[in-house]
């Protein structure tokens, strides 16, 4: 494995890697950056909205009022029904409660309407539930009768997580492959571009000692870089961590294999640098939208779910999730063990069948 | 002694325009290189030089015929055949951000070896640029530091693929200098180029390649009394220029 000349060659990759501080500075500043907004954003969530017109100005509608202030998930907007129809139209506002003047009328259920801006119809549905429990257990309060049920929520996981827990894994996941395939299949078509690869095959260094100089160096700087996330997310913005970090660096050196692999295979399909640029764009973008790394693959449509779940980044980053968000250890996840398994079978072979060794620069 | 012999080397490409016709680069060239001599390959562009040179140095298959260098067989051991020659290629490009004196070292260690930066810069005269960039030297230092490159190993045969194209005059008269100095610690040279005053300048022995074959060999006063003593120049007939113009006959190539 450390031969002399593989070895030289390897720590020559590092130091050219080193040397180009502004790559390291521009590779480092996104993720930085998205988990800093994310993180920071990650503690208490903000108090909701909700514009509220008394039309009854009861003592049944200010008992309600004021059991709805009291609730923390919402931050009342008393105003005029007018004034608040003029606030959803504007968008100022998504939604509005309106207590009829005859409320507390016991023949039948006094009509609270809901004024809502149907275009935020995600939020309204998300929003809906929380609003209906709370106005039960107003009535429950108003009224004095004892509830009949109660849900009781307990965590399984029992722990916090937030949304800077679920995106750590997927961020790095998606730097880890960005940093491999560059490191692969860019570098080798500018290698073999510029005339370098043949420069290099002039001496009796093999193709096999090549490639595992780059695998080796890339394995180092994607280690680093994920390092620097890592510590970032761990130390600066208190990023929950579950399972072993051991297995965690595991996944990733695996999967840095895997995107090297079909780095190497992009790279031998390209010619030129720009084709090689199209094709890791073709390769990284679906990626980016369906591997479930910004938000979770269940959120996607039924029927691409069985093709998004195979995909590398998927893959890598449930792996990793599993890991750091679950707890689980590496039996648990061996199934996306075997698919970048699957994954490193189908780069190596296609970039071993289709790389020209022997006539490197054409 | 013979260092290099080649026979019936032929390499087929496919026709870049119609996939199903196929030519020879290479057709059918054979080669004995004596060990110690400069030895010129001479030819218009797309003649085949290169390839042939590639093939001898086991970077490019050798689909037909056999080539020995110092009794290796290239194509069954290329590795052992590049631990001992040395190949300046056309193209000189090294990695970015890293000096000359850094890139001796990194040949030297795929050699396996220890080499001296200093001492391979000296002999090329740019041991005073050993901690500037490759990117940063004139054309003709980066010849010369191309030519540093391809003597980590010590070789026994130096390969220079048109060492002078693109150079100035000075430029050009001091690395044939510094070739003519190599040649006399012993060290066999074969070099392709398509400057006439170089071949004969240079050359003890010249073979001039057209579509791929050999269509001459001999040294250049035996090459110019054949096929050039009737142009008249100076007192001896013409140069080499006019063997090329008689040989080859024809103008631009690309």
């Amino acid at each position: 494995m450390f031969n002399s000349p593989r070895a030289y060659l390897t720590k020559v990759f590092i130091q050219i890697f080193l040397r180009n501080k502004q790559y390291i500075l521009f590779s480092l500043i996104l993720p930085l950056v998205i988990l800093g907004i994310v993180g920071l954003n990650d503690g208490d969530r903000d108090p909701i909205d909700i514009g509220l017109a008394d039309n009854a100005n009861s003592d049944l509608s200010k008992q309600f009022v004021a059991s709805l202030a009291s609730n923390n998930l919402f931050n009342l907007i008393q105003e005029s029904e007018e004034v608040l129809r003029d606030d959803l139209i504007n968008g100022d506002l998504m939604i509005a409660l309106i207590i009829p003047a005859d409320i507390g009328n016991q023949a039948n259920a006094s009509k609270i309407k809901l004024l809502v801006d149907k275009s935020q119809v995600q939020f309204i549905q998300t929003i809906k539930p929380i609003l209906d429990q709370s106005l039960l257990s107003i009535e429950r309060q108003i009224t004095g009768n004892p509830p009949m049920f109660s849900l009781f929520v307990e965590d399984v996981k029992s722990r916090s997580q937030g949304y800077l827990d679920f995106l750590l894994p997927g961020i790095m996941a998606f730097m880890l492959m960005n940093l491999s395939i560059a490191g692969s299949g860019f570098n080798v078509v500018e290698f073999r571009r510029r005339g370098i690869l043949k420069r290099l095959f002039v001496t009796p260094i093999k193709p096999i000692d090549f490639v595992i100089a780059i695998v080796l160096a890339r394995m180092v700087i994607v280690l680093g870089q994920l390092s620097i996330i890592f510590g970032f997310a761990l130390f600066a913005l208190d990023a929950n961590i579950v399972g072993s970090i051991i297995n965690l660096y595991l996944i990733i050196m695996l999967s840095v294999l895997m995107f090297l692999t079909l780095g190497f295979s992009l790279g031998s399909l390209a010619k030129t640098q720009e084709s090689v640029g199209v094709l890791a764009a073709i390769f990284i973008y679906p990626q980016l939208v369906l591997s479930g790394v910004f938000f979770p693959l269940e959120s996607l449509p039924e029927y691409i779910q069985p093709f998004a779940e195979i995909l590398p980044l998927s893959l890598v980053a449930e792996a990793m999730r599993s890991i750091a968000s679950d707890g689980l250890n590496m039996v648990d996840i061996y199934l996306n063990i075997i698919g970048i398994g699957v994954w490193i079978g189908i780069g190596t072979m296609i970039s071993t069948r289709l790389f020209v060794w022997k006539e490197v620069a054409g | 002694m013979t260092i290099i012999s080649a026979s019936n080397l032929i390499k087929t490409y496919k026709d870049s325009v119609d996939s199903s016709k196929s030519f020879n680069a290479v057709d059918g060239v054979s080669l004995d290189i004596h060990s110690g001599e400069i030895y010129g390959i001479l030819g218009p562009n797309g003649a085949g030089k290169t390839t042939t040179l590639e093939m001898l140095e086991g970077l490019k298959d050798i689909d037909e015929g056999d080539a020995f260098i110092n009794e290796i067989n290239v194509q069954d051991y290329p590795y052992q055949v590049k631990q001992i020659i040395g190949v300046q290629l056309q193209a000189n490009e090294y990695f970015d951000n890293m000096s000359l004196y850094e890139l001796l070292n990194l040949f030297s260690a795929l050699y396996n070896i220890k080499n001296d930066p200093i001492e391979l810069l000296k002999k090329v005269n740019l041991a005073d640029k050993a901690q500037a960039k490759a990117n940063e030297l004139s054309g003709g230092q980066k010849q010369r530091f191309s030519i540093a490159c391809a003597l980590v190993n010590n070789p026994l045969v130096l390969f220079l693929d048109e060492p002078t194209t693109g150079l100035d005059p000075q430029a050009k008269r001091s690395l044939w200098d510094l070739v003519s100095n190599l040649n006399k610690t012993g060290m066999t040279i074969v070099l392709t180029t398509h400057n006439m005053e170089e071949a004969e300048f240079l050359c003890q022995r010249i073979a001039i390649m057209d579509y791929g074959k050999i269509i001459a060999e001999d040294t250049p006063q035996n090459l110019i009394d054949q096929h050039a003593s009737d142009k008249p120049k100076e007192v001896i007939g013409g140069n080499m220029e006019d063997v090329f113009i008689a040989l080859t006959g024809h103008g631009l190539r690309d």
